[in-house]
């Protein structure tokens, strides 16, 4: 199937974002920035470093609340998520750096993604050790669950090693898994190729498509490697110090003027 | 029906059907799958192989049509040489991680109508040569990942096919044991092609008779019954797992397990503790490796322990494993430390149930013999070839040694030939390569002896002894016998060397190429404070550089104590900057060297060892499993190494 | 130059076989205040693993924990030292002085931690000294400064095991304390909020993104470094009084983590019953040879020879950093 086939225009919007705006004292990092995600599609933001596309994914996931604009997630609009809140309503994401519980486990850093599905966690510190019996049932399901993960990953090998332990590639294996485990509707993904090896970034290519499949996963993801953006994204959107310089099918915004300025560096 | 008698079914379907019969509720095959051992009984694996059988026949498959075989070891991909056989087909199981290129060789040789793939990557590699094997009618993958975008007709997956052959099954109800029966031991049962250090892969066609006769030998000789537990990791495309996780496996009964993952080898032997395993000689290093490094680790009383029970093992576990009269403080001393470091050890590694571990296809290091032999892992070697069913010579027991590979196995003769050449007669005779009748004429002469291509020799004992593959074996300028072999193999005893290349034909002196082990030179780093990024970085370090030499010069002096050997001690050495490679053509899958491909590719690097230069510049391709090539340029050392005189020690 | 290494060498160690029930009796007593080391050694590590806070105030959480169960108990109204409230029974006033600590927690959750949230180290450590001042105080204020008895019912005695005396308390203690141990060792190992816990320890923002609330995390952690301290203020109360020189065990708790490692709860434990024997044996058999008064500073000499030589402590996280 060719992206434009898959990205009907008459899809359900699963999230989009409306003229936010996003300042640090005086240094503006998103300027009246709007565009949507589609259901099921994957989405790509590019452009130069500094751009802003990482403070986009933290403005989405509530890591950042704007100063103006607004977020219409499933139809509810909100001036501005928190991360808690944005994880509870489906979206999960990785870092650029990865963001691994580092002493932990594999299993148990893909087990804390299943948090949110764990019943009321709050009042999880007596169950889970009294009421033996529920909770290991709950425990176990959960456990099956991650298993998938591990097993969709190909992670089988490391799955009792600390984190901490493993080298970069993995890690971010690992941190996709984590992410995989919340089940969520929309995965936000910054730059999950960085620094990866040629093998590692077609594993995780291929890994990123396979969840976008298998799943319907939406995805959202930040890249640098424009090869992985043509070959993965559906759409595309282009930032330039902060604000929108392009939208569109990888094709069209490949050709774009603006585009190929803001990357060879012209000045308007 | 016609049923043979118990014990003489003579192909392997039959096999399966008598197994269902008399222990169908026994475990026949074990995968880890969700991290959980899942079994699959001999009835289950008999109805699953009928399913398969009937739903490729469904597709059309004919008797005698080729069907190639692709993936890991799964209890599925097992299951479907028995599906495929039972309905007459011809398995042709290839090397998962050959790149497409080396599968389209093999697929089209072979006349492959028909593919069964593990996973998606399997599919991919032949959807992107099916041009090249327009013969290829249809393609059955079991595992669904990544498959949902594959949407063409001839493409099925595993269930989908299973359901076709109970439909079929329904339609036809006597198909199925009618092409049983209508096997016969003397026929083509397999075709495997082997990798070959030259030339394009030759397909070694096996029959019934051959593999059942071998495996029924080796039942008996080794007293292998239905409780045995064999880890299936090698690859289905070797002849030595072939024989025994399928022929062995039908013959004596036994469980067959498949690991969840090909990374995860060391957790799945500790689980299975299987008490029969084969490995190459690298695996066998690699553990050594392993527990060099964790020991290394350790706090340092129990690096004396260790210490002090390693030393007591070499000195007295070997006689005590072969039965010989051991003073009583040491035995009892060996019991002490069986209980407290030996047993552990075995545990950790797998091995606290093994009662035979083989190991062949590449000459061992004398340490790590005699390291799994003190502490009471029977580990013996074999010598075979896929032309034999897989073995020709095996060890007895309480008569393994190190620099022999055994006598000749039951029912199989041996001689020398007047130029060195070992020919054997076997059982386990192939019927000839598939179509390639020179080969097959070079190879098989008209009495049924087999030209292995080693030199050899049968000692007074009647054990053979294999020296080398003839060509290998070179002289120096000064006349000296030079086997490149023999020296990389006592270099590739430290935890450090994973490879090395040694030079020396035709030359002055010896030279050697040197590829680390990351993971315990890593190790290594992480001790002393060393950053790197990588294999390249590491390697060369010039602390790096101190730890190898050092192992060198060790080499050296070991050399040095047999006068024929003192010419060959190593002058100078680099560690090259990227790994040897299957995928490049540096090594053959089963790790052997390509010594030619290797002294082309770095012919630059190997001319510079000959010079008095200190470093070279060089820059290198790397192939990706997709078939992509990449480019790097590094800087490479170069150090002289100190020799020892000869005769000392 | 003989008579030197007789004196101190041999002389102790032939004084420890010539008595060996003596010196069985003072590696028990040792161990009784090592139990105590431990248990105010063990949250520090709680809290320093889940939020990378070094708790300074640890010590003085125990005593403001001991002094509001005396109070609870003796029904002291608060501010006045009045006796006119009822005395309330041990179990009951245990359970108040826990929900005191509870909102304890809250308030420092409130008022502390979620302004300086992303802060540098030393300032939260700075803080948590402020903290140390505030409750000390504050426990002067409502409480009053003397020193006050605490029976929640331990039973005392002794019984003679050969010719050793055994204190029943020590042994209360100690089994009270490593039930404590046990249950906190499968919380934070086996229950999906112990788990949570150690994730928040690692990386808050990855915390954040899989939709752990920090400030529930941060709420448990330092109810349960409550709990902890009320225990270690029990024992220590019951058997010495409850008075303010509590507070400075804390100090004593220092070199018990540099020994055990500051992230290592079986390190807490091991630590603190090491510190608690070396220094009442180095007391008893070498302490004449210097006049006494080894017990104050053994622990901070051992500390040193630590840091020297192995600064991740006995069973700290060994310090590798991958470039």
């Amino acid at each position: 199937m060719s992206a434009a086939e898959r990205t009907g225009s008459d899809r359900e919007v699963m999230l989009s974002v409306e003229n936010i705006t996003l300042s640090f004292g005086a240094v503006r990092a998103i300027r009246d920035v709007s565009f949507d995600i589609l259901k099921g599609e994957i989405r790509a933001i590019i452009g130069p470093n500094g751009a802003g596309k990482t403070s986009m994914l933290n403005v989405i996931n509530g890591f950042y609340h704007p100063q103006q604009g607004q977020i219409l997630f499933r139809g509810a609009v909100r001036r501005q998520m928190r991360p808690h809140e944005a994880a509870a309503g489906g979206i999960a994401r990785t870092f650029q750096n990865v963001a691994l519980f580092k002493g932990m486990t594999t299993l148990d850093n893909i087990m804390t993604g299943r948090n949110l599905k764990m019943k009321s966690w709050r009042t999880s510190l007596l169950p889970a050790m009294i009421y033996y019996g529920p909770t290991q049932r709950e425990e176990i399901a959960n456990r099956e669950h991650v298993e998938r993960v591990i097993d969709f990953l190909e992670i089988e090998a490391i799955r009792k090693v600390p984190v901490g332990r493993l080298p970069y590639g993995l890690q971010k294996r690992v941190e996709l898994g984590r992410a995989l485990a919340a089940e969520p509707d929309l995965l936000l993904l910054d730059e999950p190729m960085a620094g990866m090896n040629l093998e590692e970034k077609q594993d995780m290519c291929r890994f990123v498509l396979d969840v976008n499949d298998e799943f319907g996963t939406t995805i959202a993801l930040i890249e640098h490697d424009m090869g992985v953006v043509m070959d993965l994204s559906d759409r595309v959107v282009v930032l330039d110090h902060g604000e929108k310089i392009a939208d569109g099918t990888p094709d069209e915004v490949k050709n774009d003027q603006n585009v190929i300025d803001a990357y060879l560096g012209v000045s308007h | 029906m016609n049923e043979p008698r118990h014990g003489q079914a003579d192909t392997f379907p039959k096999l399966l059907l008598e197994n269902a019969r008399i222990r169908g509720s026994r475990p026949a095959y074990r995968q880890k799958y969700l991290g959980i051992w899942q079994t699959h009984t001999w009835q289950e694996a008999a109805d699953i192989a009928r399913e398969i059988g009937l739903g490729l026949a469904s597709l059309g498959m004919k008797r005698g049509d080729k069907v190639a075989l692709i993936g890991q070891n799964t209890t599925l991909m097992y299951i479907s040489f028995d599906a495929i056989q039972s309905v007459g087909g011809i398995p042709v199981p290839l090397y998962a991680d050959s790149v497409a290129e080396e599968m389209t060789y093999v697929l089209d040789h072979a006349g492959v109508r028909f593919a069964v793939c593990q996973d998606q990557e399997q599919i991919d590699k032949i959807e992107t040569m099916r041009d090249r094997v327009p013969q290829i009618e249809h393609l059955v993958y079991e595992e669904h990942k990544g498959m949902r975008r594959y949407e063409q007709p001839d493409m099925h997956s595993i269930d989908a096919l299973r359901e076709a052959g109970r439909e079929f099954d329904r339609a036809n109800p006597g198909f199925f044991d009618e092409q049983v029966a209508l096997g016969t031991g003397s026929e083509l049962a397999i075709i495997v092609y082997t990798s070959g250090t030259t030339g394009n892969p030759k397909g070694v066609m096996l029959s019934y008779d051959a593999l059942c006769r071998s495996a029924r030998l080796a039942r008996d000789l080794e007293g292998l019954g239905e409780n045995e537990e064999v880890l299936a990791y090698l690859p289905l495309a070797w002849v030595g797992d072939h024989f025994i996780s399928h022929a062995q496996h039908h013959v004596t009964g036994f469980t067959v397990n498949c690991p969840e993952s090909p990374d995860t080898l060391v957790a799945d032997l500790r689980d299975i503790g299987p008490t029969l395993f084969i490995a190459p000689p690298a695996i066998f290093e690699n553990f050594l490796t392993q527990i060099g490094i964790r020991i290394a680790d350790a706090a340092r009383i129990k690096q004396a322990l260790y210490n002090r029970a390693i030393a007591l093992a070499r000195r007295v576990g070997e006689p005590i494993l072969n039965g010989e009269a051991v003073g009583l403080v040491d035995r009892l001393m060996y019991r002490f430390y069986e209980f407290c470091i030996y047993g552990p050890l075995k545990n950790t590694l797998g091995f606290s149930r093994t009662t035979v571990a083989y190991t062949g296809g590449a000459p061992l290091g004398e340490e790590v013999f005699s390291f799994y032999r003190s502490i009471g892992v029977n580990l013996k070697q074999l010598y075979g070839q896929t032309e034999s069913c897989a073995y020709v010579c095996l060890q007895r027991n309480g008569d393994a040694r190190l620099d022999t590979v055994g006598p000749p196995a039951p029912e199989v003769e041996v001689r020398i030939t007047e130029a060195g050449e070992l020919l054997y007669r076997s059982p386990g005779n192939f019927l000839g390569y598939y179509r390639n009748d020179e080969a097959t004429s070079e190879t098989l002469d008209a009495d049924g002896w087999v030209h292995t291509g080693d030199a050899g020799i049968l000692t007074d004992s009647g054990h053979v002894k294999i020296i080398d593959r003839a060509k290998d074996v070179g002289t120096m300028t000064d006349g000296t016998v030079f086997a490149p072999q023999y020296i990389e193999n006592k270099l590739k005893f430290y935890p450090f060397i994973r490879e090395a290349v040694a030079h020396g034909t035709g030359r002055d002196y010896a030279t050697a190429f040197i590829n680390i082990d990351l993971e315990a030179v890593g190790n290594f780093a992480e001790r002393e404070g060393l950053g790197y990024s990588g294999y390249m970085d590491l390697s060369q370090q010039d602390q790096v550089y101190d730890l190898i030499q050092g192992n060198i010069e060790e080499v050296n002096r070991d050399l040095a104590r047999d006068s024929t050997l003192a010419s060959s001690q190593i002058r100078r050495f680099l560690i090259l900057h990227k790994e040897l490679d299957a995928d490049d053509g540096e090594l053959t899958r089963t790790r052997k060297l390509r010594r030619r491909i290797i002294g082309d590719r770095y012919n630059d690097l190997i001319e510079a060892l000959y010079s008095n230069r200190d470093h070279i510049q060089v820059n290198s391709r790397v192939t990706f499993e997709d078939g992509r090539v990449g480019e790097f340029n590094a800087d490479v050392k170069i150090r002289n190494v100190a020799t020892a005189p000869a005769g000392s020690s | 130059m003989m008579d030197f290494i007789d004196l101190v060498v041999f002389g102790p160690i032939l004084d420890m076989a010539e008595y060996p029930a003596f010196f069985l009796e003072v590696v028990f007593g040792g161990l009784m205040s090592g139990v105590m080391y431990s248990l105010v050694a063990l949250g520090f590590v709680l809290i320093f693993k889940a939020s990378g806070v070094f708790n300074f105030a640890q010590g003085v959480f125990a005593l403001f924990a001991a002094l509001t169960l005396v109070g609870l108990m003796t029904g002291t109204v608060p501010f006045s030292l009045d006796k006119a409230l009822p005395e309330l029974p041990a179990w009951v006033a245990i359970v108040l002085t826990l929900l005191v600590m509870v909102l304890l927690a809250i308030a420092v959750e409130r008022i502390m931690l979620r302004p300086l949230v992303n802060q540098d180290q030393i300032i939260m450590f700075m803080s948590t000294i402020g903290l140390a001042f505030v409750l000390e105080g504050l426990g002067d204020t409502i409480w009053g400064s003397e020193v006050k008895a605490l029976d929640v019912g331990i039973p005392t005695g002794f019984f003679m095991l050969g010719e050793i005396q055994i204190q029943v308390f020590d042994l209360v203690a100690a089994a009270v304390a490593t039930i404590l141990v046990v249950v906190l060792a499968l919380f934070f190992q086996w229950t999906r909020t112990g788990r949570a816990l150690r994730a928040v320890a690692d990386d808050h923002q990855a915390a954040l993104s899989v939709g752990i609330p920090l400030k529930n995390i941060w709420i448990i952690v330092w109810s349960v470094a409550g709990l902890v301290a009320l225990v270690a203020g029990i024992m220590w109360g019951s058997k010495s009084g409850v008075q303010f020189s509590l507070s400075l065990i804390a100090l004593k708790a220092l070199p018990v983590l540099i020994l055990g490692g500051f992230t290592s709860v079986p390190g807490a434990i091991v630590g603190g019953l090491i510190i608690g024997v070396g220094e009442k044996v180095a007391e008893v058999y070498w302490g004449p040879l210097v006049n006494g008064a080894i017990e104050n500073w053994f622990a901070y000499v051992v500390a040193l020879v630590f840091l020297l030589f192995r600064p991740q402590g006995l069973f700290g996280e060994k310090i590798i950093e991958r470039v």
